[in-house]
This record gives C-alpha cells, structure tokens and sequence, in this order.
C-alpha cells in the first residue's frame, strides 16, 4: 500500500508575527519554521501503517529550500521518501492551485491513502485537502480523530461539534484529514535522523508535474491583498502594577461578583 | 445580475442558526450587488423545511430529498451543491464553516475550477468578476482580506453575523441528483460522559498551552479552581497534547460554557476556544502576550508570567476566605 502525506511547513507557534513590507504577509526573514501541528498527527497515522507491516510512506510538501528541513524531519520520524515541489511560481497559486499541484504528485506516487492535516496553523483555511480528493475523484473525510484501515476501505472518526463523533467508511483510495489530538506523535530518533540522511528527496516544478500552463502560471483566483492586526476590542480592562497590587485588583474584582 | 446560493444544514430536525447567517449576509450583498438569493436544502423528508426556509428569507429554494441523503454524506452533498450551483448560475455559494461546511465546500471550488475562501467572518462584495473577503489567519491573531476572481464558493465563520429574522417569497423546486455515493455513513456516536459537566459551575479556571506542561495542571491550575470552588477546564492544545482529558476541553469542539467567573489563563484565545466561553458573565485572562486575542474578549486582563500572578492569587483568595 502506498500512503501520502502532504505536510506544510509554518512559522513556529511561538514566531514573533510582524507583517511584510507590502502588507501581502508576515515578514518570514529570520523565524523559525516547524511542521504545521495538524500535519505532524497527519504523518503518525501514516507511519502506524508502516509499522503495521505493509505500506510505503512519501511526504510531499510545497515551499522553498527551507522546507527540506521539513522533509527530513519526517524522513527521520520514518517516512520512506519525500517530494519536494520547490518553485518560485507555487507563490503565486491559490488552495486550488496547490491542490492540482498535490494531485499531480499522487497521481505519480499511486496513492492509495492520502493523509493531510485539517488546516494550517498559519493561514487556517481548511481548503487544500478536500480540493485534492476531488481533483482526483476519490472520497474524503474532515477532522479525522480516528482511523481503522482494512483491505479495501477505511474506517473513520470524523470530530463533530459538542463531542459528537461521525463514523464514516470510505473506500480505498481516498483521503483522510487528520485533526490534532488523533494519536501520540513520535519524535525522529537520533538514529532515525541519520538513516534520513540517505532517504531520496525527489525535487519536482510545476513543469514537471504539469501543472503550469504555457507562462508558467497556476490556479490563483483568491488573492491575500493585505493582512493586518486587528483592531482591539476595548473590552479589557488590563490590570497594572505589581503582582501583590494585580492580585488585589482581582481578588475586590470577584469579592464584587459575590464570589468570595 | 448574478445569483447567491446559500446551502442549508440541518441539525437536529432543524436548519441552523448558522444557515439563517448567510441569509442575513447574502440578502445584504443582494441588496447591494442586485443579485439573486437561492435557497439548496439536502435531506431525507425535508419538503417541509425547505418550504420554512424559501419564506424565511432564502426565497426561491433548491430540495434535494432522497432517503440518501438522510445523513451527511461527502459524495451526495458534493454532487447536490455542484448541481444546484450550475441550475441556479450561482456566481457565489454560501455554505456556513460547520463539521459539515469544511468537508465538502472545498471540493465544490475544485469541482467548479473556481475560487475559494474559508471560514470568512465578513464579505465585504461581490460581484460577477469576484469579491472581497475577510478572514482570521495565524488563529486570530492576525485578519486578512481576500479578493477572488469570478465565481467564488465561500465559508461563512458561524456567529459572525446575526441570523435573518424576516420574511421571504419563494417557492420550492426539487433538483433530481444522482445520490449514489462511495462514502458510506455508519453512525453518530456522543461521547461518553465522564463526570466532569463544566456547564453546572459558577467558577471555571482554564489553563492552555502557556501553562507549560501537564504537571502544572494540578500544581497551579486545579488549586485556583479549589480554591474558588469552581471546576478546572483547559483550551483544545492542552488536550490535544495529553496533558488533561477531552471532557476538560472548552471550545466548539469540546464544552460550551457560560459561567458566572471564567479564568483563562495561558490561553491565546483561538476562535474555536472563544466559540466556547465568550458567553461567560465576567471573564479574566492571564497570559504573558499582551497581542493574545484573548484580551478582547475579557472584562479583566492581566499580561504578565502566570506563575508569578496564579499561585499568589490562589494564596489571596484562601486568605480572604479566612
């Protein structure tokens, strides 16, 4: 069995978050980059299927030279092979354009699952995964918190609201977005890291996987024209002082809602 | 002049709060735009309430009623909302940003080769060559707006805007879909319930992912709870990383709270956390980011190491009680 996971390398939960000259985005100079959360969930569920005996892993992710790092560290966590989509033009696609960019890649790796994230931590737009599944005509599952995979189908645990659970079976192939808290992650072991040292890293374009058209332009019709910092609410008060002053602030605070 | 389709949901035996959502929003850009609104409701014996929702502002409304679709179901929703946006020349879908929102409005965007925009809390227009939209990235902390080429599907953020309340004129008219699909339903399950119902306590203390590790739950969150007699909670992170059990979880996906004193301490303040607890009466957050969006929704903010402020306010609040 062939299994896919398409993983996005994000700015670090705790990166300071300073919009960009032009307003277009964050300034990414000097922060550090780690692995989307959701993805990390994304490639322990498809490492649990190497584990259980029978399937080859390859993690695909689009970005620049920086996300070779990564690639390898879900080498290093056990993964196969990785594939790299590494061109300056993916910059200038939408969710869709990247999606007919991941397509284009399982179409060559034969997937027979595809794991993803559910969102992004950066831009939370949800979009991608189900835009793949559809792009090749296969069925897809949301908020996946727990997977039991059988010969021909997959069996699924879709995340609802108010601690509800949606049971789902979907036939091979398909593709299946993981929500976070679905399993335990593992960490790449130092052994790991060096066995990923020798794992191929395949560098694709868009080109080769066909997917820019004549000019070398993808899908892009949904264009971030700024982001901001949002206006504050003025709610708040904020509370001064030194510790001994907050605390008494707070303590005449809930005295004045008949708590105490 | 171009037409809105807006996707119903129904839950429970009724259409959501959050379908009537983008009503209000898609009778609004019909105003301005001069567009068209149609209604697409999907169910097993939904004739009625496709009728409801066609005179409760969605006007003219698609059914697709097939016990088929008694359940959601990715491939016959897909294949429903695809149908209904080609019937109706819909060069906007409306579809709120709910379990079942993010499943399938993706694929609609890849079906019909256009553009998409997720989980928006404002559309600021739309016209027949595109919109603008705005949205929350970096999970609240920054927004962003979004201008999309031609027809757009796009995903509404539940509660961002007040459900229609009025009246409409429109009729029913039921569209024949192929229902067969490859995904198959198999059950709803809840949750088993566990004993902790923070629904029923006055004081509900939170700790998210600031506070570090799952050792410090019981060293420095559950105290200020005991002390208040209240009950401990915690934001999904926490959760997620093992660090206390699901049924503390407060946010959309865990318990929806409403109590007299919330404490969220160490808690940035996602939406989904948010959707959760801003129904709280009075709310005090503690957290060493004076940016985390938490603070706007708060009466009482305190930006500063929480292990300075919790421990002392434990010790306060024992002393008070003498």
């Amino acid at each position: 069995m062939k299994v896919m996971v398409c993983l996005k390398q994000v700015p670090h939960q705790d990166a300071r978050l300073d919009v960009n000259s032009d307003g277009s985005w964050i300034q990414e100079d000097n922060i550090k980059f780690e692995i989307n959360s959701y993805d990390t969930y994304a490639i322990e569920e498809a490492l649990r299927l190497k584990d259980a005996g029978d399937a080859e892993v390859v993690v695909v992710s689009i970005g620049p030279d920086r996300v070779t790092q990564a690639l390898r560290t879900a080498l290093g966590m056990g993964a196969d092979r990785a594939v790299h989509v590494n061109d300056d033009a993916a910059q200038g696609a939408d969710a869709l354009g990247l999606a007919k960019t991941l397509a284009a890649v399982a179409r060559e790796v034969e997937a027979d699952v595809i794991f993803t994230g559910l969102m992004a931590d950066d831009d939370n737009a949800s979009a991608i995964p189900p835009m793949i599944a559809e792009l090749l005509d296969m069925p897809s599952a949301t908020g996946v918190t727990a997977t039991d995979v059988g010969d021909s189908s997959i069996k699924v645990e879709r995340e609802l609201e108010g601690g509800a659970l949606e049971v789902v079976e979907l036939p091979k192939p398909c593709l299946i977005a993981i929500q976070t808290g679905a399993n335990q992650v593992r960490y790449a072991s130092l052994k790991g890291i060096m066995q990923a040292k020798k794992k191929p890293v395949d560098v694709k374009t868009l080109a080769d996987l066909g997917v820019a058209d004549s000019a070398g332009r993808v899908h892009n019709k949904a264009t971030i024209n700024k982001i901001y910092v949002p206006a504050k609410g003025d709610t708040a008060e904020i509370l001064e002082g030194s510790t001994d002053e907050i605390v008494t602030q707070l303590v005449g605070k809930i005295k004045e809602l008949g708590l105490l | 002049m171009g037409t809105i389709l807006v996707v119903a949901e129904i839950q429970k035996g009724s259409i959501r709060e959050s379908s009537y959502e983008l009503v209000t929003v898609a009778r609004q850009l019909a105003e301005s735009g001069g567009h068209d609104v149609t209604g697409l409701v999907i169910g097993s014996g939904v004739g009625d309430l496709a009728s409801e929702f066609a005179s409760k502002g969605a006007g003219k409304t698609l059914v697709v009623d097939d016990a088929a679709a008694e359940n959601y179901n990715v491939d016959i929703w897909s294949k429903a909302i695809k149908a209904a946006a080609e019937a109706s020349g819909a060069d906007l879908i409306l579809i709120a940003n709910t379990p079942t929102g993010w499943d399938v409005a993706p694929r609609i965007a890849a079906g019909l080769d256009c553009a998409f925009v997720s989980d928006c809390f404002a559309i600021q227009s739309m016209g027949a060559d595109g919109g603008n939209f705005v949205r929350r990235v970096f999970n609240g902390k920054l927004n962003a707006e979004v201008s999309t080429t031609g027809k757009t599907v796009a995903t509404l953020q539940p509660g961002a805007t007040e459900a229609f309340e009025g009246s409409s004129d429109g009729g029913t008219e039921a569209l024949s879909v192929d229902t067969s699909a490859r995904a198959s339903f198999v059950e709803i399950k809840i949750a088993e319930s566990t004993g902790v119902d923070l629904t029923k306590a006055d004081v509900i203390v939170s700790g998210g992912r600031g506070v570090g590790d799952a050792d410090k739950f019981p060293e420095v969150i559950q105290p200020l709870a005991d002390a208040l007699g209240g009950a401990m909670g915690a934001s999904r992170p926490v959760v997620d990383a093992g660090w206390l059990d699901h049924p503390y979880q407060v946010g959309s996906s865990g318990q929806i709270v409403a109590p007299k004193l919330y404490f969220a301490i160490g808690i940035s303040g996602a939406i989904q956390h948010l959707v959760g607890m801003k129904a709280s009466n009075f709310i005090v957050a503690i957290n060493k980011d004076a940016d985390a969006p938490i603070f706007e929704v708060a009466n009482v903010g305190v930006v500063a190491d929480l292990f300075e402020i919790v421990p002392a306010l434990t010790a306060a609040i024992k002393t008070a009680k003498g």
